[in-house]
């Protein structure tokens, strides 16, 4: 347990064995070094969502960078009660991202990549991190496949491609109403899916 | 079609950040008054939330974490050197049990004025330290942040706080106009960490500050503050 103040770097202290809750209280006091294990822990999982979004190396390097900036200066926002870190991070990570990506306007260029999941490189070597993102990765993906084409096209023109229920209605030629419910029951399925797969 | 049923359909649409501002802020105005779109919506953010794991793992360069740190290195440097020159400047403070006395008290920190650790140029937000009573609050710490508008929404962080005492709590007062009004309680952690959140708009307030009260809290402080913030 970190006894001396946060905001007072202890070289006492492991970050590496303090949960993530507890590296954020640091975090909130204003210290870099907790900062830096919670970049550590979770900046593959951004960038990997970044990427998905903006669809190249260099605008999710921007996007991630503009995301975990905004973490930091807006660190005493976090609440624990409020979900866990990795959430609320990623959280903070697809809004700007998207922002980002509407503010730029490079929809054109994303609609070939909101028509599936890609794949892109993998890595030859992989940490116990990479493993466990892997194997989350197919646990979440087997229950996507659960749903109707339709729900999932639905939901990553507007998770990923940041597109709108008008927009996506447009594009698909399809009733809002209908794109919006598919929105609904898609994401109901996709939890019980989920909640099955974890009882 | 009643208000429920025109919205319960935007459920889904809300929880992937799918509607239009405007449609989005007529939702959350209904939230606020429909329990069963609030717990539709958490169980599909649910759903949202493990959406990230779905996509293929790539890995970061070294250059942007490198870049990272070196931004947020050289801003948390200059707040670590303004919070300890704060503490160094801060007067000695004798506990009083009158709020007159208290008063007298307060004007001996109005000299020092607020420090700002950091303003957040993205998110419209700044930092301010607060002023410590060493001798009451040794080796505390805390900071507000406070909204550019200084509208509602401040946090006031602590760190480092011994135990308020047997059946106390600590209170946090706004001064506004020369009136003192009750702001929030909050406990800390067996490290001394805490934070509490100022529901009032700082709009028109001069200070922050926070005493230790009988836990429940009191109508009007009953000792001089432990720390304070000038706004």
């Amino acid at each position: 347990m970190i006894r001396k103040p946060f905001g007072t770097e202890d070289e006492g202290v492991n970050y590496a064995r303090l949960a993530d809750e507890e590296l954020m209280q640091a975090v909130q006091g204003g210290d870099p070094m907790a900062f830096e294990t919670i970049y550590d822990r979770h900046g593959g999982a951004a960038f990997s969502l970044a990427y998905r979004i903006v669809g190249t190396r260099s605008a999710a390097e921007d996007a991630t960078q503009d995301a975990f900036l905004a973490i930091w200066r807006s660190r005493v926002r976090y609440q624990r009660d409020r979900g866990s870190v990795r959430n609320w991070i990623l959280g903070i990570v697809h809004n700007r991202t998207i922002d980002a990506l509407r503010r730029n306007q490079v929809h054109a260029t994303r609609r070939a990549g909101a028509e599936g999941i890609e794949e892109r490189e993998a890595a030859s070597e992989l940490t116990d991190v990479e493993v466990f993102r892997r194997d989350e990765q197919r646990r979440v993906r087997a229950a996507i496949e659960t749903l109707p084409d339709a729900q999932v096209r639905v939901i990553e023109l507007a998770y990923f491609g940041g597109f709108t229920h008008n927009q996506i209605a447009e594009m698909l030629d399809e009733p809002v109403g209908t794109v919006k419910g598919r929105m609904r029951l898609g994401l109901d399925k996709l939890r019980r899916e989920l909640a099955g797969a974890m009882a | 079609m009643s208000a429920h049923s025109d919205q319960v359909e935007n459920v889904g649409a809300y929880a992937l950040g799918a509607l239009p501002d405007l449609e989005a802020q007529v939702f959350e105005r209904h939230l606020m008054s429909c329990e069963e779109c609030r717990e539709e919506l958490r169980r599909l953010n649910e759903a949202v939330e493990v959406l990230p794991g779905s996509v293929t793992p790539h890995e970061p360069p070294p250059s942007l974490k490198a870049s990272l740190m070196g931004v947020v290195n050289a801003e948390a440097a200059p707040a670590r050197s303004s919070r300890r020159l704060a503490l160094r400047q801060l007067p000695r403070l004798r506990p009083a049990l009158a709020w007159a006395a208290a008063a007298c008290v307060l004007a001996a920190f109005a000299g020092y004025g607020a420090s700002e650790l950091a303003r957040d140029e993205g998110g419209g937000e700044r930092t301010l330290s607060a002023q410590i009573d060493e001798q009451r609050l040794a080796g505390g710490s805390a900071s507000l942040s406070v909204p550019e508008d200084d509208g509602p929404g401040s946090v006031l962080l602590v760190s480092g706080l011994p135990d308020p005492g047997r059946g106390r709590a600590y209170q946090v007062w706004v001064e506004r106009d020369g009136l003192i009004e009750s702001a929030a309680l909050f406990d800390v952690d067996a490290g001394g960490n805490g934070a509490a959140a100022v529901p009032q708009s700082l709009d028109d307030v001069s200070a922050v500050m926070v005493t230790r009260e009988p836990r429940g809290g009191s109508g009007q402080p009953t000792e001089a503050p432990v720390l304070r913030v000038d706004v």
